[in-house]
């Protein structure tokens, strides 16, 4: 043991170094009672360190009693608290020991680290010593840190430093064997490191040479004026070192001096903290380590929900930069001192964490017996937590690459997210703070409205088990019921914003069921389309994604005419990956700014909740080929066919006959032309198996049934191109050749063909007794011909004109209005006008695309203002 | 076939005086049990003034028991509430009544309250008794008398609450009354009165906005199920409630709040269809295409109200499967000959039912074996062959339809339209369209002008 040790005497006793020794061995050996220790050690530390609370004292004396009898009992814990003991039996060891804290602790590490740069100096390995060195200079300013006096143990150690490093240098140089490379390296810089530190310290260093006694004592002095004198606390003290090492906070445990903090200092370490925070050279992860120590030692309620508000915040500050994600342990461990505070605050009604405070003194404790009315009012904000919380996690769903395992991994996390905002709830609910709660409501909303009801019900099942729990739960009805009362409570909240959203995700969420008619209900009565285009970004993208939705339900429910009238409106625009936000797009005459492709970046869904493109181009295509197919087959002159319902579609299927040669098809695309050729073709049974042989079906819940429903209206659909494009070449049909043909019964063929001739689609009528339909075909002469195109001509021009002036009318009344209204004040007219201007900019844009223009309106406006804003 | 009754569906949307007349029809078809439609009436009539009927009905209920004295307390306070509303209402009408005060009213309500305080020192306490009595009497069943009260009520009142309750209530009055051309304007007016109310702007942004709108959608269904009673009870009802409620406002409050509505849209369709089959008759475009919007409305909405009647049309104007409108049809007929308003209808009903059945056949078909046909429209073959050739007597195919005895099958030829005449079908509206858009620009011109002079004064 070396004779730092002993010179260090700064605690005390000779036996100490002995016992030191053991003490590591038993500890190394021992493994056993240091495991059952922590359990015990840490309410004990609670226990005696919380002089505040008489109760609980009285207590913790009984209980450290009972454990040294145990102690004695089990022999094999003994062997490490013996020592202690023995210790303790000396009467200055228990004057020493009061002083035990944080700044002991620190002590303690000095020393170890001392005693190894005295064991390298020995065997003149430089390296080792050189690293100590730097441990120990770290430590030291650490110290300096948090304002506490240089220890002259220091101090003592860089002046024997410094004439061992003289004495080697001139050993070195006289010595015929060289040291080794690194080794000699290591020396010249150590000395140089030494001369620099001395220089820092030069007034310690003059001082300590000049009188070592009267220094050290005036260090002790110092330190017994700021120890606080906790008598009681020697039996915590010792198991709470057990802690330490265990969670390898020290290099070496001993039994004098223990922990760094104090649950006294803990106000003065978190200001400076605060201080600190935000600038340049603060090592964030440093003061992680720190407030997770002293949440470790913080007593009471207020302490803990100090320090807790102050390491999550430090903990989301430790990524600067936005672009990338805060990295994954950090999340996880932010998460959970989420929770716990939210534990901790809903365990206590009496504290209240507020954003709006009265001024308090940051560095008094305080409980609900000092505050004027009974409870403490902690300034912070659980809600924003919660939202950065979530962001972040989206923002590393983002980031993580999709196909990985990783991204899987981070998914998992989910639950535990799902859990705290659950919690989170819980607590808003307790304190009645509707604005937040409505915010995390909506949040809570958004992780589940998508899914499906297993997954719904995996993360519900957490909640379940958590010991807080918000009043709304997942019934054993449904996921749809329980969706349904979280936005019922979202309708109620006066936020008009949140209101959309939970509209938009119960419509989802509808859809997703395959409730067509109620979701569409939903839908129309909102009135959302009409105001959508002034929402911002993430809403539009959410009505995107919902209006889709719908669209594909209304397929799966086999409602082909309307699932591609819906679907039409977005895939108008040709942009739908960036539309629903799953993809940037590339637009060709125009680079974004790199501004822009960064907010573009930040707007994409993480890749779980991405709805398949190819399997929505598919249902799209497929109802345009329903739709549009036997409406090609029905128009027979070159004037009609310019009209189009699906120009996406149609532009494909023209493609498609343009290729000289065609190959089996391999992409979705290729199937549905395929399809649509065959169909033409009135060959509806390798339209069906084309159709039926795309493989992004097997995406789809009910692919089975769907492929049914699609084989079904293939056959109808057929009959009526059939018959479309072959009625010419007949006169009579016999409807039971049909029905054979398109092996439907007879009943549906005779409702299509009577529903055909009724609407007038078909100039035929049905011979009932011959069972056969019979043509009645007028050839037109050319005149006739043009005769009825301009008269149809004429009549389009007539409802163009009606429209027009509707449209004026309209506009006229609603200007005249407003300007009387506006009389008075002339601000107020401008900004009428203005608005004005806007409407008509509005109307123009929906006139000239269509629907689709309205849609890429959402996407484009915003982009133009952020623009303008710029 | 209780299944298709709708009285269940219908009574919370009605006053509890209009719902006796249902009980009493339910009473008289004997769909349900008649212990429990009694036991129903007595429990309506409890919660009314109308002492002995509620005790008739109680007698009728439980023969042997004695009667609960409560009546008896209940008939005394009525009777007194009675004399005392009536004293205060008294002054009021002495005052009205006067003709030299009835001539002094003008349309202005606030410069007639202030001249009837003037002049004869009516308050406006004295005048809400009016309201108070006309309510008390319709309690106890004096509907004649309450309506004269509330109409004395409203056009003195100026509180908007309390009109818009007496224009309830006159209505009820008038109804149970069976005044149906006083009925039907009353109806008008209160109609106009609900559109009136502006809603306000139902977008998502302000937040308050959903409630007046919801208000007037609750007002629309009351109305929509009140003037049941008013439309197939006057001879012109049928087309007025197709006018009605194929109003797009009316229409969407049926599709979002009160789908079973349609089974009465859809009767009153089938029923309308000769008063459109009249040429020249002075109906709008809206009741001449009914049906076809009616069957958009039944397709639409299948997914939440279907009934044999709905389900008739929807076969044969969706599906064009005969067979099943048939079978439709003689469901139809028993829902049409239980139900409250349309029992009285049924043969009506039959006979167009038959008549657009037909139709639709004939337009699709070029022959058609008579037996078929007679099969189709459930009628035996002689009937069925009168049946058809009154219809090719009375309608326009006359001309197109033969009938071949020998064959026994009904021929219709039915010549291409020529082009030229399809040209001119086309264009016929144009040029009077064309000069109504010139109307309409013209009148826009001159308030344009005007807002045009209001402008260029300077504000003051």
């Amino acid at each position: 043991m070396s004779r730092f040790f002993r010179q260090a005497g700064d605690s005390d006793s000779e036996t100490e170094s002995s016992s030191e020794e053991e003490l590591m061995s038993s500890e190394d050996e021992a493994p056993k009672p240091a495991t059952t220790k922590p359990a015990m050690s840490r309410f004990l530390r609670g226990a005696g360190n919380s002089d505040s609370s008489d109760g609980s004292d009285s207590e913790s004396e009984s209980e450290s009693e009972s454990s040294e009898e145990e102690d004695d009992k089990t022999k094999k814990k003994s062997r490490f608290l013996r020592t202690e003991e023995d210790e303790d039996s000396s009467d200055e060891e228990e004057g020493k020991r009061v002083v035990k804290s944080a700044r002991d602790k620190r002590l303690e590490e000095m020393e170890a680290s001392g005693k190894m740069m005295d064991n390298a100096l020995k065997i003149n390995d430089w390296v080792a010593i050189s690293n100590e060195f730097d441990k120990l200079h770290r430590m030291v300013q650490r110290q300096q840190n948090v304002s506490e006096p240089v220890p002259p143990f220091f101090i003592r150690t860089l002046v024997n430093l410094e004439s061992s490093l003289n004495a080697a240098v001139s050993k070195e140089k006289e010595a015929k064997k060289k040291m080794n490379a690194s080794n000699a390296r290591a020396l010249t810089a150590m000395k140089q490191k030494v001369k620099k530190v001395l220089k820092e310290f030069e007034i310690e260093t003059k001082k300590f040479q000049e009188d070592p006694e009267a220094f050290e004592r005036e260090y002790s002095a110092a330190v017994t004026v700021e120890a606080p004198s906790v008598q009681k606390a020697k039996r915590g003290k010792k198991a709470e070192e057990g802690t330490e090492d265990e969670e390898d906070f020290t290099t070496v445990g001993k039994g004098g001096k223990t922990i760094q903090f104090t649950p006294e200092s803990i106000f003065k370490n978190l200001q400076a903290i605060q201080e600190a925070r935000g600038k340049k050279n603060t090592d964030r992860s440093e003061q992680i380590r720190i407030l997770e120590k002293l949440l470790e030692i913080s007593v009471t309620s207020y302490q803990r929900i100090r320090v807790l508000l102050a390491l999550i915040s430090s903990r989301f500050d430790y990524n600067s930069s936005v672009a990338t994600h805060m990295p994954i342990d950090l999340w996880i461990a932010a998460q959970k001192e989420v929770d716990q505070l939210v534990g901790v605050i809903s365990q206590d009604p009496r504290y209240s964490i507020q954003e709006v405070t009265n001024d308090y003194d940051e560095l008094a404790e305080r409980s609900p017996e000092t505050e004027p009315n009974g409870t403490v009012v902690i300034r912070g904000s659980v809600i924003s937590f919660m939202d950065r919380l979530d962001d972040e996690f989206t923002k590393s769903l983002q980031n993580i690459d999709p196909h990985g395992t990783e991204y899987v991994d981070r998914l998992k996390d989910e639950k535990n997210l799902y859990c705290t905002i659950c919690r989170a709830q819980a607590l808003y609910e307790k304190t009645k703070q509707d604005e937040p709660l409505g915010r995390i409501v909506m949040r809570r909303l958004e992780h589940i409205y998508s899914k499906p009801d297993a997954v719904v019900q995996a993360l519900e099942s957490t909640v379940a088990v958590s010991d807080l729990k918000p009043s709304i739960l997942l019934s054993e009805f449904a996921t749809k019921d329980l969706i349904h009362r979280l936005c019922v409570h979202l309708y109620k909240s006066g936020n008009s914003l949140l209101r959309t959203r939970a509209m938009l995700c119960h419509i989802y969420h509808y859809a997703l069921h395959n409730d067509f008619h109620t979701a569409r209900d939903m839908f129309l009565m909102s009135h959302l389309q009409e105001s959508i285009h002034t929402a911002d970004v993430a809403t539009q993208i959410l009505y995107n994604r919902t209006v889709v939705q719908l669209g594909l339900s209304a397929f799966r429910c086999g409602l082909i005419k309307e699932s591609q009238a819906i679907l039409q409106d977005i895939f108008a625009t040709q942009r739908v990956k960036e539309l629903l936000a799953q993809g940037v797009h590339t637009q060709r005459y125009q680079v974004l700014t790199p501004e822009q492709e960064k907010a573009e970046r930040q707007r994409q869904l993480p890749f779980h909740m991405h709805i398949n493109t190819e399997l929505l181009e598919a249902a799209f295509l497929v109802s345009s080929m329903l739709v549009e197919i036997p409406l090609l087959a029905s128009i027979d002159n070159e004037e009609q066919k310019r009209k189009t319902i699906s120009k996406s579609f149609r532009r494909l299927l023209d493609f498609a006959d343009r290729q000289v040669f065609t190959g089996p098809p391999e992409s979705t695309r290729d199937h549905i032309m395929q399809a649509s050729r065959a169909l033409q073709d009135g060959e509806w049974e390798k339209c069906r198996d084309f159709v039926q042989s795309i493989k992004i079906w097997s995406l789809m819940p009910e692919a089975a049934s769907v492929k049914e429903m699609l084989a079904k209206r293939i056959q109808e659909e057929g009959l009526r191109t059939y018959l479309f494009t072959y009625a010419p070449h007949y006169s009579t049909l016999s409807l039971s050749l049909l029905s054979r043909t398109f092996s439907l019964p007879l009943r549906a063929v005779t409702s299509i063909v009577s529903k055909m001739i009724w609407s007038e689609e078909l100039s035929a009528s049905l011979d009932q007794q011959a069972g056969a339909v019979v043509f009645h075909r007028i050839e037109l002469s050319r005149s006739q011909l043009l005769a009825q195109v301009l008269a149809d001509k004429v009549n389009a021009m007539v409802e163009q004109n009606e429209k027009t002036l509707d449209q004026k009318l309209g506009n006229v009344t609603s200007w005249s209005d407003r300007q009387d209204g506006a009389k008075g004040d002339k601000r107020e007219q401008a900004g009428e006008r203005r608005r004005g201007a806007e409407r008509r900019g509005g109307v123009r844009g929906g006139t000239r695309g269509g629907r689709g223009a309205r849609f890429a309106q959402g996407l484009g406006n915003q982009m133009a203002s952020a623009q303008r804003s710029r | 076939m209780a299944e298709y009754d709708l009285t269940q569906t219908i009574v919370p949307y009605l006053d509890r005086h209009l719902v006796f007349p249902l009980l009493a029809h339910l009473v008289e078809n004997e769909l349900f049990p008649i212990k429990q439609v009694q036991a129903a009436q007595y429990e309506l009539a409890k919660g009314t003034n109308m002492v002995d009927y509620a005790v008739s009905l109680f007698e009728q209920l439980n023969p042997n028991e004695e009667v609960p004295s409560e009546f008896q307390g209940k008939r005394e306070s009525a009777v007194h509430t009675n004399e005392r509303l009536q004293q205060e209402a008294q002054a009021v009408l002495n005052v009205i009544e006067n003709p030299e005060v009835a001539q002094a009213l003008r349309q202005d309500k606030n410069q007639n309250l202030a001249y009837l305080k003037e002049h004869y020192g009516v308050t406006l306490e004295q005048i809400n008794a009016l309201y108070n009595f006309g309510q008390f009497q319709y309690t106890y069943g004096n509907y004649s008398g309450a309506a004269d009260y509330l109409y004395h009520f409203r056009v003195l009142s100026t509180d908007p609450d309390l009109t818009m309750s007496a224009h309830w209530g006159k209505l009820a009055c008038d109804i149970l009354t069976g005044k149906w051309e006083i009925a039907l304007e009353e109806l008008n007016t209160l109609r106009e009165a609900i559109d009136s109310r502006a809603p306000s702007h139902p977008a998502f942004s302000t937040s308050s906005a959903s409630d007046p709108a919801l208000s007037q959608l609750h007002s629309r269904t009351w109305l929509l199920h009140w003037s049941l009673f008013v439309y197939f009870n006057h001879p012109q009802g049928r087309t007025l409630l197709l006018e009605t409620f194929l109003a797009p406002a009316y229409l969407s409050t049926i599709q979002t709040s009160s789908s079973w509505i349609l089974r009465f849209l859809a009767t009153a369709a089938v029923l309308s269809r000769k008063a459109s089959a009249v040429p020249g008759g002075a109906v709008s475009a809206r009741v001449r295409h009914s049906i076809r919007e009616v069957v958009k409305v039944i397709q639409m909405e299948e997914y939440q109200y279907q009934d044999p009647i709905t389900a008739f049309l929807k076969e044969l104007y969706v599906e064009f499967d005969f067979e099943a409108a048939q079978r439709e049809l003689s469901k139809a007929e028993v829902a049409v000959a239980n139900d409250f308003f349309l029992a009285e209808f049924k043969d009506e009903f039959l006979e167009n039912a038959r008549y657009l059945i037909s139709e639709a056949y004939c337009r699709i078909h070029q022959r058609i074996d008579i037996g078929d046909l007679s099969e189709r429209l459930n009628l035996s073959r002689d009937e069925g062959e009168k049946w058809i050739v009154n219809l090719i007597r009375e309608t326009r195919m006359g001309a197109d339809a033969k009938i071949d005895l020998g064959k026994n099958v009904i021929e219709i030829n039915r010549p291409p339209l020529p082009i030229y005449q399809s040209v001119i079908e086309k264009t016929r509206g144009l040029a009077f369209r064309t000069q109504a858009l010139g109307a309409a620009m013209a009148r826009t011109a001159q308030p344009q002008a005007e807002t045009q002079a209001n402008n260029v004064d300077p504000p003051k």
